[in-house]
């Protein structure tokens, strides 16, 4: 949709802090409500914050984002507490299953399935469904697209739900995996997922996968390899390096062919 | 200043405003109590981090979430070289012995402090400002977190997250407001200079900034050292006042706070960011005593509430963000607010369209004394995708000549402009200008080897005066400010737009607007102007005016002219050579009589009749 959003971070932090209120219910259903919340807020983000600048240029894009992460993760700072709370996850998931006679850890089964899942949602979404076509329309021109008969709002409102609802799945993984919430357990993500799409090149799916997969490859390899002295230093590097990638291909690695503007 | 961008009222009314509410802020800061001092020092630090985002993010219209850095930076280099050698030796045992014994004079630390950050700009700068616009606040902001992750991590030289204590505080109210004086002058200076009124035409339009000579890295590179300079200066007053100094200081919530004020105050104007940055540090102060359990104003008590003060700035950046984008100023300097009341007479303006008038031009200096050699297209094909554009089209064009390039809509006739002025590489064929290969040259460099282009659209400078962006031609090129300014004047007036010189290109008609897009391109005294349908979207009125206008001054200017049309009625009377593509072939070339009559031109243009409209 060229919006770049800084309170991604926080539609992941909001759904973990709904675990962490929800403590004692059944985990199934404090997921559910954890995700519907997630959808719930994206949505009313695009509505107050993000549909009124729709029109303005992309930097005034990213600073209303900021205003918004700012709003929320202060909220949750101010009416629960400024340090991280732990949560309590299933048992199940902290055991482990054999699989052709390897243990493998129960979460990371879960989380294998639930991105292979998603991915899959995602492209059957985008590349297959009706509000998908519009939606990749509405991203390559989006007066064009509006001209054309597509309700540019719907289209929005799904793109927004769609981003909640992942970033949420997003927020119950990292819960269960480190049983921990803080206010600021967002940005770190959401910045990942930032220089992820800026070195793969924006706009294409397959830029994002790329660009993510490297950084968790370098982020992994430096972790093993890297001298115990220098192991702080280790999102230094992983945040340095990838810029050098946009000295050289500044438009980022995957890049439309003859995409240069119409002038 | 005669002959400058504004009259003298204009910059006295501009630099006295903010300076004055500086000097107010100093004034209530010292005579107030210890506690207020301190506050007000701060506020005066923070003012100048502001005013060093303004210089780059107002005038290069591109957000860095990476410049809190460089105030990071000024603040630790101030620090470590003024905490007394007991202290040193145990927060930062492994600083190198020249730093851990240094104890310099806190004027002489600043002023280090202050280089550091612009070397520190100039290595992080020429990586970051290669990036995409799209890409510069993504890796900004990478920068801010890896320089936050090695302060905080690097124990033995910087303290660690722990941070720094035992910094001699030697800032107080009246040198930080005497500094954040000068940050305003300094801010000023660089907004009206050549080089910033160059990266404000990028914030503007950047392919037509481009066309006309600027250097659009090395333009942003300029505007990110100097605002590294100014944050850098307020990060060492910052730690000179407070006497401690933890990462967290210039980190994430000091990006958002001093975005904010920025924001608020009006992000294009020196006097926004001063508004701003003083109107937001009263907000947060009186929100912070209400975090804290205090009674404000005498108002009740809420407890405490920590992110309160956080909360308020996210909504106030939210609620300016949707209801009023340009800020409390609307971007504009006090000056120039003063004079709204003529702006808002430009109705006036727009009444009349192109209008010439027959005034010769001044200062002329037609010998150039230069080689007078051609303009030459050699064998140039291109493909998008499976789409052949342009295939070995070549073209030559004389000095002085004008030839009309027709075909009709997908011809490859503005493809063809768009290789020759270096917005496009071809995938073979090679350009010449003045006999040697410029195949490959950037836009600005052809630009200032004499090879100038138009666009379809007008594309204007929205936000500066017809004076200012027809200044802007002849900056691209080089010029200091006051050459440039006479030769706009020289060319709004040959154009018969002088007396529009004051008003926003923006506010302009398309008429006038198409016609300001010529004057900067002359700006730039070309050898060769490419005008890409010139005549496009105008009324038959207008059309012929502009025709009229343009035998004129292609004569005073003597300049080669390719000129790009749909009309061919317009491209006969106007050239002496006419070249006819389609479907990206040349299918003829001679006088505009001949033409007219070759059977393969009637066929393939003329026989289907003369488009009505003209495609943008």
């Amino acid at each position: 949709m060229g919006l770049m959003n800084f309170a991604q971070g926080e539609f992941i932090m909001v759904p973990a802090y709904v675990l962490y209120l929800l403590a004692g219910v059944p985990f199934g259903l404090a997921a559910a409500a954890a995700l519907a919340v997630g959808i719930g807020l994206a949505l009313g983000a695009e509505r107050i914050a993000f549909r009124p600048v729709r029109d303005a240029d992309l930097s005034a894009q990213l600073v209303t984002s900021l205003a918004l992460a700012t709003i929320l993760q202060s909220v949750v700072m101010a009416a629960i507490d400024t340090r991280s709370q732990s949560v309590a996850t299933p048992s199940g998931l902290s055991e482990s299953s054999t699989i052709l006679g390897l243990a493998v850890p129960n979460l990371e089964l879960v989380s294998l399935a639930l991105g292979a899942a998603t991915l899959g949602a995602l492209s059957w979404i985008l590349f297959r469904s009706r509000v998908g076509l519009e939606m990749r329309a509405a991203a390559e021109n989006f007066e064009m697209a509006r001209l054309l008969g597509v309700r540019a709002n719907r289209v929005l409102s799904v793109a927004f739900a769609i981003s909640g609802a992942l970033a949420a799945l997003a927020g119950i993984l990292l819960v269960t995996q480190t049983g921990q919430v803080s206010p600021t357990m967002g940005l770190t993500p959401v910045v990942i997922g930032f220089v992820a799409v800026t070195i793969g090149g924006f706009g294409r799916i397959g830029g994002a996968v790329l660009g993510g997969v490297l950084l968790g490859a370098l982020s992994s390899l430096l972790g093993a390899y890297l001298p115990d002295g220098l192991q702080p230093f280790r999102d230094a590097i992983v945040f340095s390096l990838p810029v050098l990638i946009l000295i050289f291909r500044p438009e980022g690695l995957l890049v439309r062919p003859g995409g240069a503007a119409r002038i | 200043m005669h002959g400058g961008l504004h009259s003298p009222g204009t910059v006295a009314v501009s630099a006295a405003a903010p300076l004055a509410l500086v000097g107010l802020t100093v004034a209530i800061g010292a005579s107030g109590s210890p506690s207020l001092q301190g506050t007000v020092a701060i506020a005066l630090c923070n003012l100048i981090i502001v005013l060093g985002l303004q210089v780059f993010i107002g005038n290069s219209g591109v957000y860095s979430f990476g410049q809190l850095g460089f105030a990071m930076a000024g603040g630790y280099l101030a620090a470590l070289l003024t905490v007394p050698a007991s202290f040193s030796a145990f927060q930062t045992p492994g600083l190198p012995a020249l730093l851990s014994e240094a104890q310099l004079d806190p004027l002489a630390a600043t002023l280090i402090a202050v280089a550091g950050s612009v070397l520190l700009a100039l290595l992080v700068g020429l990586p970051l400002m290669r990036t995409s616009t799209l890409a510069i606040p993504i890796s900004t902001f990478a920068f801010l977190i890896v320089a936050y992750n090695v302060l905080a991590n690097w124990d033995a030289v910087t303290g660690g997250s722990g941070g720094l204590v035992a910094i001699p505080t030697s800032t107080s109210v009246t040198s930080a407001g005497l500094w954040a004086g000068m940050a305003v002058l300094a801010a000023l200076a660089f907004k009206w200079s050549a080089s910033g009124y160059r990266l404000q035409a990028t914030r503007e339009d950047e392919a037509a900034a481009r066309s006309l000579g600027v250097r659009l890295m090395g333009e942003r590179m300029v505007g990110f050292v100097l605002s590294a300079a100014l944050c850098g200066l307020g990060g060492a007053l910052a730690a000179q006042q407070s006497g401690v100094l933890t990462p967290n200081a210039f980190y994430f919530a000091a990006t958002v706070t001093t975005l904010t004020m920025l924001v608020v105050g009006g992000v294009r104007s020196v006097l926004g960011a001063t508004v701003g940055a003083l109107a937001i540090t009263v907000v947060v102060e009186t929100l912070r005593g209400f975090e804290e359990g205090h009674r404000v104003f005498g108002l009740p008590s809420l407890g405490e509430t920590p992110g309160l003060a956080a909360i308020g700035l996210g909504v106030i950046l939210l609620a300016v963000m949707i209801g009023r984008p340009s800020g409390l100023t609307g971007g504009r300097e006090a000056g120039e607010l003063l004079r709204r009341r003529r702006e808002s007479c430009s109705s006036s303006a727009r009444g009349h369209g192109v209008r010439l008038t027959s005034i010769p031009r001044e200062g002329a200096h037609l010998d150039r004394g230069t080689k007078r050699q051609e303009l030459v297209a050699d064998g140039v094909s291109l493909a998008f995708g499976g789409l052949q554009v342009l295939r070995d089209v070549s073209l030559v064009l004389r000095p002085g000549e004008r030839l009309g390039l027709i075909g009709p809509n997908g011809a490859g006739k503005t493809t063809l402009v768009n290789v020759i002025s270096g917005f496009q590489r071809a995938d073979a064929g090679s350009v010449y200008l003045g006999g040697g290969n410029v195949s490959g040259h950037s836009p600005a460099r052809l630009a200032r080897a004499g090879l100038v282009r138009s666009f379809q659209a007008a594309l204007p400078f929205e936000q500066l005066s017809c004076l200012e962006s027809v200044a802007v031609g002849a900056m691209g090129t080089g010029a200091g400010r006051r050459r440039a300014v006479g030769e706009a004047r020289a060319v709004l007036t040959r154009l018969g737009l002088l007396e529009l010189s004051a008003e926003r290109a923006g506010s302009l008609p398309a008429g006038s607007q198409r016609l300001l897009g010529i004057a900067r391109a002359l700006a730039t005294r070309p050898r060769y102007l490419l005008l890409d349908e010139p005549a496009a979207g105008l009324n038959d009125q207008e059309g012929a005016e502009l025709v009229e206008a343009l035998r004129d001054v292609v004569a005073d200017f003597d300049c080669g002219l390719l000129l790009i049309e749909h009309d061919i009625n317009l491209v006969t009377e106007l050239c002496t050579r006419v070249q006819v593509l389609d479907q990206g072939r040349t299918v003829a070339l001679g006088s505009p009589e001949a033409v007219q009559r070759d059977p393969a031109v009637i066929e393939s243009y003329l026989g289907s009749g003369y488009p009505a409209v003209a495609g943008a």
